[in-house]
Parts: C-alpha cells; sequence; structure tokens
C-alpha cells in the first residue's frame, strides 16, 4: 500500500494554533472535545506516520455568525499549511449566514490559498437547500475548489442532524456539476443515502470518517458489509470513497485499521486511500 | 530518611514499543546523594507499564507478540464506545488491559550508591498506546 491521504482531520488540538488558552477553551467547548491537550506537530506527525498518512485534509470550522468567532480560523488552517505544506491540504470555513461570506471565501482562495470549502450546516442550522449555500457554491465553482459537506449525525454541541441529512444536499449537488463535493462519514445514520448519491451524481464523493458505535473494526464492517450490501464498495463506489479519520475523535491509525479489516481488493484500497482524493482535488496528475 | 524525586519523559515511536529505560533510571539513582535505600520506577499512565526483563529483540517480540495474541487489539471491548466526558471513542482498552498485566512501577534496591540489577535485567517503560508524550518519576527513599 503506497501512500495514504487522510480526508478529515479538524485541527483543534494542533499546538501551533493553540497558543491563546481562552481560544482553546472555547474552541475544544464548540467542537465536544473534552479532557485534551494541544499536541505538538512532531507528535502528530509521527502518529500519522503510524497509518503511512503523507497527505491530510485540514478541515476550518466556522459558525461566528452566532458564536461571535470561528472554532477553526481560515487563517490558522492557512498557518498550519505553512508549516507544513507537503503534508497539510487546508480546507476554510465560512459561515454562510455572514453577510460578507463570499469575500471572506474569495479572500481564503486568493490570499490564504487555501485549496477548498468546508461547511457544517448542521452547526450553522442552515438547509443544505438554502440560497446562502448556494452562492458559496458558485464562488468555488468560479475558482475550481472541491467542497467538503459535514453529513449525517454531528456530535459537536448545538448542531442538529435535520440539518445535514444527505438526500437533502442533491439539488445543491446537482446544480453544479464542475463543483465536487463530500459527504462526511459518509452520512452515517443514512449511509444509503449517501450511497445513492455516489452513484447518481459524478461531482459526489463520500468520505468514511467513522467513530460512533464500537470500534473501528466492527463499525466499518457494519457500515460497508452490513449497512450496505456486501459488494457496495469494490462493485459500485470503488471510485467515490475516500478514506476519513474523524481526527482528533479517534486516533488516524484505528480508523485506518477499520478500512484495512474490510480485506478490500489491492486496487480498491489504493483508490480509497489516495487516488479519489487526488480525483476530489482536481489533482489526479499528482504522484 | 531522604527521599529524591525526578520526572522524566519518554515518547515512543510505535504503537506497542519497550523503551529501555536502565541508564536514565541508574544515573539519577546513583547521583542523587542517596548511599543506600530503594529506587522506585513509576508511570504516570494507566496505558503504560514499568516492567523489568533482558533486553533482547527476540524476548521484546516474545513479550508483544504475547500481549497480542492474549488481548487482541480488534476485540469488541466493552470499552469501545463513545465517552462523552472526551468526545471520543474509546479505543484504547488493549493498553489498558497490557499495562494491568505488567504493572505500573518497579523496586530496586541502591546500595553503596549502586543500583542492584541482575546481569540479564534492564528496565522497560512499556507503551501500549503509542504514539503519546509520556511520563515516569523515579523516587529514591534512604539515607
Amino acid at each position: 500500500m503506497s501512500m495514504v491521504i487522510d480526508t478529515h482531520i479538524h485541527p483543534a488540538l494542533f499546538a501551533p494554533i493553540c497558543e491563546d488558552p481562552a481560544r482553546f477553551h472555547f474552541r475544544c467547548d464548540e467542537m465536544n472535545y473534552h479532557l485534551m491537550s494541544p499536541v505538538d506537530l512532531e507528535l502528530l506527525k509521527k502518529q500519522l506516520a503510524l497509518a503511512d498518512i503523507r497527505g491530510v485534509f485540514l478541515l476550518g470550522e466556522d459558525c461566528s455568525y452566532d458564536r461571535g468567532q470561528s472554532a477553526i480560523s481560515n487563517e490558522e488552517i492557512a498557518r498550519l499549511v505553512e508549516l507544513e505544506p507537503e503534508l497539510f491540504i487546508g480546507f476554510a470555513s465560512v459561515d454562510p449566514r455572514c453577510p460578507d461570506a463570499e469575500e471572506t471565501l474569495r479572500r481564503a482562495f486568493t490570499e490564504l490559498k487555501l485549496a477548498g470549502l468546508c461547511l457544517n450546516t448542521a452547526k450553522c442550522r442552515l438547509y443544505p437547500y438554502d440560497e446562502r449555500i448556494f452562492r458559496l457554491c458558485e464562488v468555488c465553482r468560479d475558482y475550481k475548489k472541491p467542497v467538503v459537506l459535514h453529513s449525517g449525525l454531528c456530535l459537536e454541541r448545538d448542531a442538529f442532524s435535520r440539518y445535514a441529512r444527505p438526500a437533502d444536499f442533491e439539488e445543491l449537488i446537482a446544480a453544479f456539476p464542475q463543483v465536487n463535493f463530500c459527504l462526511t462519514h459518509v452520512g452515517w445514520p443514512w449511509v444509503q443515502e449517501t450511497a445513492a448519491l455516489l452513484i447518481k451524481y459524478p461531482n459526489a464523493y463520500a468520505n468514511t470518517a467513522l467513530m460512533n458505535f464500537d470500534g473501528p473494526v466492527q463499525l466499518y464492517h457494519k457500515v460497508f458489509k452490513e449497512d450496505m450490501g456486501e459488494y457496495w464498495v469494490e462493485h459500485n463506489l470503488a471510485d467515490k470513497l475516500m478514506f476519513g479519520s474523524d481526527s482528533p475523535r479517534i486516533r488516524p491509525v484505528r480508523a485506518k485499521r477499520g478500512l484495512d479489516a474490510l480485506k478490500l481488493r489491492p486496487d480498491v484500497m489504493e483508490k480509497l486511500c489516495r487516488k479519489n482524493a487526488l480525483r476530489f482535488l482536481g489533482r489526479e496528475d499528482q504522484p | 530518611m531522604k527521599t529524591a524525586l525526578e520526572r522524566f519523559t519518554v515518547i515512543a515511536d510505535a504503537e506497542f514499543q519497550l523503551i529501555r529505560i536502565t541508564d536514565t533510571v541508574k544515573a539519577f539513582a546513583e547521583n542523587c546523594g542517596i548511599l543506600n535505600g530503594v529506587a522506585f520506577v513509576i508511570t504516570l499512565h494507566t496505558t503504560t507499564g514499568i516492567t523489568i526483563n533482558e533486553s533482547l529483540p527476540c524476548v521484546e517480540k516474545d513479550i508483544e507478540e504475547q500481549l497480542e495474541r492474549l488481548i487482541p487489539s480488534d476485540y469488541p471491548f466493552n470499552h469501545n464506545h463513545y465517552l462523552p466526558s472526551y468526545g471520543t471513542i474509546g479505543g484504547n482498552s488493549p493498553g489498558h488491559l497490557k499495562s494491568l498485566l505488567t504493572g505500573n512501577h518497579c523496586v530496586l534496591p541502591l546500595v553503596d550508591g549502586a543500583l542492584v540489577l541482575g546481569n540479564a535485567a534492564d528496565i522497560y517503560f512499556c507503551e501500549y498506546d503509542g504514539i503519546k508524550k509520556r511520563k515516569y518519576l523515579v523516587y529514591v527513599m534512604g539515607d
């Protein structure tokens, strides 16, 4: 198995952006991470290396319209990418409810050089067909940037799943065929809704990022061999699924162990672990 | 009676690793100003251990593999569930159980300023839930 790309890490505990204790406390409270401390980048890199992870989607989080500040700002994501440009792929986050959301997103792409947009409609309490989200996706279309959409249950504080059901993203995905969309967590618990969108829309992807019941070995089997049909991943979704851990809720090496335990064909694992993520980013030509 | 206490930090390179700390413990115990007494080596964590064994790669591998046979990483442990108090999944039951087997400390005599160890004996910090920044104590009591 060659290098792995983890498409789902929230860098909430990454030490370079945890220097302000009050801000760190606010972030952990917002994102529902407790009893944990900041971790140095060198230690994080060793943890990632255990699963041969050589690329990481760093997801920002902005719900500032009613929280007063973002949990992980675009500037913080950009700072981390600057520290490890070969490892980190930074995703901006913008609260669609903010009047200057589109301008903030343009700045994230042009000045901060971020690779895409990450939206959490469950947290912002916006339905996926809200016109403010469409306007942000127009910006992504113009700049040729992919969009990561939180889908399914969100374990963060004051976030509600009804705003993030996979099927409700269909109009958005259909309206922007030039934009690649990733439904996170396979839309759990609405796994079959996610699978339905994946087979219909060429620009629809999903990442694994599962962390809800049992250990990763049991959970990945439940979702990909029971909730989905035995052959769905290998025969139908091999080009549409991407590995993601959902760290820091689970360590990447453990999440990867769940995927490994599915014993998928090597060519399918290669797609899930790397090739699909590169295509999602528009970097298919990258080795 | 006098006492001396020092904290040491250790970071493994793998999820499971037996890290030899004999030289560090000896250096502190034999230079802390106490000539005769006992030295305690104590880990501060519940998914690590302290043990004494022979420092041969084959022995270390046998220890790792036997612990894995006794406590398989992919077993459906009770601890494998969402922990609201952390916001994470409890994925480290193997570490807790391996820690149970090796215990959290070892005790060695200090005689005439020298730590007494058998010829084949080395002190190990056992990482069962890496990779993390870990701490252990060396506490010496005597005169």
